[in-house]
């Protein structure tokens, strides 16, 4: 009897036929992307001028924001706009830094008071959403895309001191009152640690914005991610090539330049600098300004009226590194004059980590009070000759 | 920069975890006694079952917290040394020496550049829309090469398998860097080349006495007859090429 035999494929060929089919796979999946995501880099956005030319601050106000019962310690505030002049705050307290207990709280600034604070994060949230630990909460920061929704970075560590920071970013769609995690960004190769946030984000023209991010383990230098309107990340690059400075304040000099205010850690203790004329894609560091700064935080905007607003401790001869809070104005980012000190006290006073927010005709400044509470100041802007 | 969801990123880092500690567990396992296959897929099974547990009781929660997620090539090349253990196999080919050097070399550059030594931008270059996709597809058409032709198999599969994962859905953060290594690997390919080296080094000492040895029975009992013994001065690389 003939024995009738069925072709088999040879092992061989399904091996190749299944690594052929994979790779035509991958191909089909990264052409789709290249072909959804070809896009120009936007470029940050320059205010719309408004009687463009010199302007005068005067304080309206200044009070404290109400703060957590049971919570002694707070720092690192963060402010933005919502609908109606209002604004939103946050900022971690807790029992002292680093503590388990620390949370991000939040509190809305209407009608010319801040209402109660809430809670918007905390490790046990971040670590129920992430499927794994947060061991300490740190700075958070604060945007509002032109759909209303509020964009939170919060700095979460991992294994280790603030050397070992992630940063979480959550997502509000209800104007700060809940928050959803969206993911950790990733910024670092070493287990994805070191990376930390402090300053205020920059418009992009598309309606995208950059974040400020920074690296510290031994080596600290300023980085930035640029994200696109629906708060999705589109590149991530680092700023200069210095080892020694942090925490950039980014602001748009002109269409072509954008410039960072960096946070000295040098043995300089002056205000550092660096400069990208190409929508941040390079940058150069510049040299360090005529101002002092013993390894703390600033704050810069660009105001509606076109000049510049930095917050920053002046370090007096008789005073602490954080014990004068100064706030100054310049034209064209090179030479400021001084508006006033919004705060200042003796030696070992803290008045720290500043941030600046323009709504309407108005300058709200929050800024850390003695690592116990958020400082709320309320300056009017006028425009030159109209008082 | 096309960044993968965070759900998909919760189920990749558990089930990536559970193949590193079924991995670890196996090569802590007492080496005088090979591991059966039912111990082995006991093993595996606790692995999967400790990572499915809710919050803090899974261990993906603490190494999360610590390590984040692993690599691709790390999980690809577990799971190969897991196959290696299941048939039985006990001298590993999972880790070559090329393979090694190039990931101690590239993770040496990687990391100088991420702590700031450099300013090269490469951890940012793996993000990019157009090199690191490239690459990718590339290297993977170069490991199905490989596997055809019978290279290399175990590790241009596993590479393969990393590479398939960032293409498709962009594990484990999007970048191509953290596809392809994270400092856990990193260092076992430096560990890989130093044990190779000290290996070398020893076998080397090893053939110089084998070498002295026989000069000197000769010289107290010159036969002539042995003098071909000294071929066995190659005998190690002998083994090397039966261990294939």
């Amino acid at each position: 009897m003939e024995n009738l035999q069925i072709p088999q494929p040879r092992p061989r060929n399904v091996v190749l036929l299944g690594c052929v089919l994979l790779v035509l796979l991958m191909l089909g999946a990264e052409g789709m992307r290249w072909m959804r995501g070809a896009h120009a880099a936007a470029q940050p956005t320059m205010s719309a001028t408004r009687g463009a030319g010199p302007v005068t601050l005067t304080e309206l106000s200044h009070t404290r924001i109400p703060a957590p019962k049971g919570m002694p310690s707070a720092h690192a505030s963060s402010m933005t706009p919502l609908p109606g002049n209002r604004l939103l705050a946050f900022w971690w307290a807790g029992s002292r830094e680093s503590g388990p207990d620390v949370k991000v709280f939040a509190s809305t600034w209407a009608n010319g008071a801040w209402s109660a604070p809430w809670v918007v994060a905390s490790r046990e949230s971040l670590g129920a959403a992430l499927g794994y630990g947060v061991r300490r909460i740190g700075n958070p920061v604060a945007w509002t895309d032109r759909d209303g929704k509020i964009h939170l970075y919060v700095v979460a560590t991992g294994l280790g001191g603030w050397a070992a920071s992630r940063v979480a970013h959550i997502v509000s769609n209800d104007q700060g009152a809940s928050f959803h995690v969206r993911r950790v960004l990733p910024t670092s190769p070493l287990f994805n640690t070191s990376a930390l946030v402090r300053t205020s984000p920059l418009a992009l023209g598309d309606g995208g914005w950059w974040l400020p991010v920074y690296f510290e383990i031994g080596n600290k230098y300023p980085m930035l991610m640029a994200f696109d309107a629906q708060g999705n990340p589109t590149s991530l690059a680092r700023i200069g090539s210095s080892t020694s400075t942090l925490q950039p304040a980014i602001v748009p000099v002109s269409k072509t330049e954008v410039r960072a205010l960096l946070r000295d850690d040098s043995e300089a203790r002056r205000m550092q600098h660096a400069t990208s004329h190409d929508g941040g894609a390079s940058w150069q560091d510049l040299p360090a300004l005529d101002l002092p700064n013993h390894n703390t935080s600033m704050a810069a905007i660009r105001l509606a009226s076109g000049q510049f607003v930095m917050l920053y401790n002046h370090a007096a001869d008789d005073a602490s590194a954080r014990s004068v809070l100064r706030l100054s104005i310049s034209d064209d980012m090179r030479s400021w004059r001084t508006v006033a000190d919004v705060a200042s006290g003796k030696a070992g006073d803290e008045f720290s980590y500043p941030t600046l927010q323009q709504v309407g005709d108005e300058l709200h400044i929050t800024y850390t009070w003695q690592r116990q509470a958020i400082a709320h100041h309320r300056y009017r802007i006028h425009a030159e000759g109209t008082i | 920069m096309n960044l993968p969801d965070l759900s998909l990123q919760i189920l990749y880092g558990r089930l990536g975890w559970a193949i590193v500690i079924a991995t670890v567990v196996c090569a802590l396992w007492r080496r005088a006694a090979p591991m059966s296959r039912v111990t082995l897929g006991f093993v595996i099974a606790l692995s999967l079952a400790a990572v499915a547990l809710p919050g803090d009781l899974s261990p993906a929660w603490s190494l999360g917290l610590a390590f984040q997620y692993p690599s691709g090539l790390l999980v690809g090349c577990c799971l190969l040394r897991l196959g290696e253990r299941w048939q039985g196999i006990r001298r590993s080919q999972v880790m070559p020496q090329a393979l090694a050097g190039v990931l101690a070399v590239s993770g040496t550059l990687l990391y100088l550049d991420a702590v700031g030594f450099l300013a090269r931008g490469f951890y940012y270059a793996g993000f990019g829309a157009g090199l690191a996709p490239a690459m990718a597809v590339l290297g993977a058409a170069g490991c199905v090469l490989a596997i055809v032709r019978g290279h290399a198999r175990g590790p241009a599969a596993s590479l393969l398998g990393a590479l398939v994962l960032f293409s498709l859905l962009r594990l484990p953060t999007g970048n191509l860097w953290d596809a392809l290594l994270d400092p856990l690997l990193w260092g076992w390919a430096v560990a890989t080349l130093l044990f190779g080296a000290v290996r070398r080094s020893g076998r080397r000492a090893t053939d110089r006495i084998a070498a002295v040895e026989p000069e000197s029975t000769t010289s107290s009992t010159p036969a002539p007859s042995l003098q071909p013994a000294a071929a066995e001065h190659f005998s190690s690389l002998k083994e090397q090429v039966s261990g294939k």
